[in-house]
């Protein structure tokens, strides 16, 4: 019992608490304990209030978001206005591409309300990613999952079909998987 | 972790949350750069305390965050590793440090027949290579103008004694003061970039983390790269010389590693301090031959295995603008401009690419890309 106890005082419970998180987010699903320990280091941390832009539309991409708390909106511009393209919230992620290239954003980030994310800078997700292969096979491989789904998804648009269906891509296989991430209106 | 999907367009913000009165963020952080730098120029010695503490604290580094990825609070971390340092250091310190303090004993108590033993083997070099080559004794300058040039430099050196005596306290400060100082940028480095980010506009907090990770990592690799390169290139120096016979042969991989952490010149410097031994000791060109093979065969080793291995890739920097670089820094601060020059510029390329690539796509440039009617999924960015 007095070991545990021991054990309780030297660890870390708030970076327990952003593991635990972390290990919800489906582009992290199938990693142990150790992996995302490692990859919780690299994450930077940062505060912001409501209304507060977390990148723009058209810049390049660096880094990965991770909400921790609060609610984030994803937000493209229209001829007038704005379309709200989706609302996340605690333990959802946004601007996953930019772990792949540094090509121009899709859609705006803004804070929908006082938010908390945790941010993953390109070059340290590769640096990672260089001596570890098992981690980096596994969050490719959840990474084309979901952009598997996106691209169905894209098809089943264009194919003017409103929903897709629960089973078409293999991300859904899994619980948690990003697709799920993705609206259904 | 989705809300729905409805049309609203919020409220547009720039990303600064300050109040109307306060003066742009550009003003302010001219004034923390004029701030900072008018610091410098005024404590140099305590920035360079500072500099030096800092390089210890990402020398450890690594192995504090591989203990915060098991989830062991920071500062336990750094206490336990700061711990096992000092054990591991005084284990080095009782097997190594007698044998090095009685080699520099022996040089002490040496010195003063330094001249003379250097002017014997001198003479017998010349004469061995005039034997040799007798071309090459005109080469050679007579035996008074050489005695009067040691002479004079042996002269400067003790002029420089009390110089040299008078920074030991500096330095046995340091020695106090660098393990102190590290200890608390290592234990609260994570709160210090916690707090400037904080600080930092929303907006620019995307390219200011990449900024951040690129300076981190270029210091970083650098620094681990040097320390690795020095202790393998110094012991290996040591083992080579103490094989050839040459004496003080830890003294002169100490010398050697140390030296080394100076690109370009380093290498020369601990070379040129093992052949001046060896030339004293065997007064021999044939031992000296051996001596400097070992040398320029630990260059190519540490170049073409060393170099590889601790800095992992390479910086990509034009060998110009990488001599330029360390001849213009040793013209500014001396070695130690000379030792900070390649990753300064490193720092400045690849912060210079991060912010060129802002401008490489202008806002909005998707409209214009052909396939922008494409329907694309719902937040893929």
């Amino acid at each position: 019992m007095a070991r545990w106890r021991w054990l309780e005082q030297v660890t870390d419970q708030e970076q327990l608490l952003r593991l635990k998180l972390l290990g919800t987010v489906p582009l992290f699903a199938g990693l142990s304990r150790r992996q995302l320990g490692k990859l919780l280091v690299k994450f930077f941390e940062r505060e912001y209030l409501p209304g507060e832009t977390i990148f723009m539309e058209g810049e390049p991409g660096k880094a990965l978001f991770i909400i921790l708390a609060g609610r984030v909106s994803i937000c493209r511009a229209l001829n007038e206005g704005e379309e709200l393209l989706a609302t996340l919230t605690t333990g959802g992620y946004f601007g996953e591409l930019a772990l792949i290239d540094d090509q121009p954003r899709f859609a705006s980030a803004r804070a929908a309300e006082p938010s908390r994310l945790l941010i993953l800078y390109r070059s340290d997700f590769e640096d990672l990613m260089e001596g570890q292969r098992t981690l980096a096979i596994q969050v490719m491989g959840n990474l084309l999952k979901t952009l598997a789904g996106y691209v169905r998804r894209a098809q089943s648009q264009r194919n003017g079909r409103n929903s897709m269906m629960v089973g078409q891509t293999p991300a859904t296989d899994k619980p948690g998987m990003a697709s799920k991430n993705v609206s259904h209106d | 972790m989705i809300e729905g999907r409805s049309i609203k367009t919020p409220e547009l913000s720039n990303g600064s949350n300050s109040a109307g009165l306060m003066p742009p963020p550009s003003i302010i952080w001219a004034l923390v750069v004029a701030f900072v730098a008018l610091i410098v120029y005024l404590s140099s010695d305590f920035v360079l305390l500072l500099l030096m503490s800092a390089t210890l604290a990402y020398l450890i580094n690594p192995i504090v965050k591989i203990a915060e990825g098991a989830m062991i609070k920071r500062r336990v971390a750094v206490a336990v590793i700061y711990l096992g340092i000092g054990v591991a250091f005084v284990i080095t310190a009782y097997f190594v440090f007698p044998r090095l303090r009685a080699e520099v004993n022996t040089l002490s108590s040496n010195l003063p027949f330094f001249s003379q033993r250097f002017d014997e083997a001198v003479d017998a070099l010349q004469n061995e290579v005039v034997a040799n080559y007798p071309a090459a004794d005109s080469l050679f300058t007579t035996r008074e103008v050489r005695y009067e040039k040691l002479d004079n430099f042996i002269e400067q050196q003790v002029a420089d004694l009390p110089g040299l005596l008078s920074h030991l306290a500096t330095i046995v400060l340091a020695g106090v003061l660098i393990p102190f100082f590290s200890y608390f940028f290592l234990r609260d480095s994570r709160r210090i970039v916690q707090f400037v980010l904080d600080r930092l506009p929303a907006s620019h907090i995307e390219t200011s983390v990449a900024v951040w990770c690129e300076i981190d990592r270029s210091v970083g690799r650098y620094l681990r790269g040097l320390a690795i390169e020095g202790i393998v290139v110094g012991t290996a120096a040591a083992l080579g010389l103490a094989i050839l016979g040459v004496n003080y042969p830890l003294l002169l991989g100490v010398v050697t590693g140390l030296a080394n952490v100076v690109p370009y010149l380093g290498p020369i410097i601990g070379g040129a301090a093992a052949i001046l031994v060896t030339l004293v000791q065997f007064k021999s060109l044939s031992v000296i031959a051996q001596v400097v093979i070992l040398y320029v065969s630990l260059k190519l080793l540490d170049v073409v295995a060393i170099q590889p291995l601790a800095v992992g890739k390479g910086n990509n920097l034009h060998p110009v603008l990488l001599i330029a670089s360390v001849i213009v820094g040793g013209h500014a601060l001396g070695i130690i401009g000379m030792v900070i020059a390649v990753p300064t510029i490193t720092i400045l390329q690849r912060i210079a690419k991060l912010l060129l690539e802002r401008r490489r796509y202008p806002t909005h440039v998707l409209d214009s890309l052909p396939n922008s009617n494409v329907p694309v999924q719902s937040y893929v960015c």
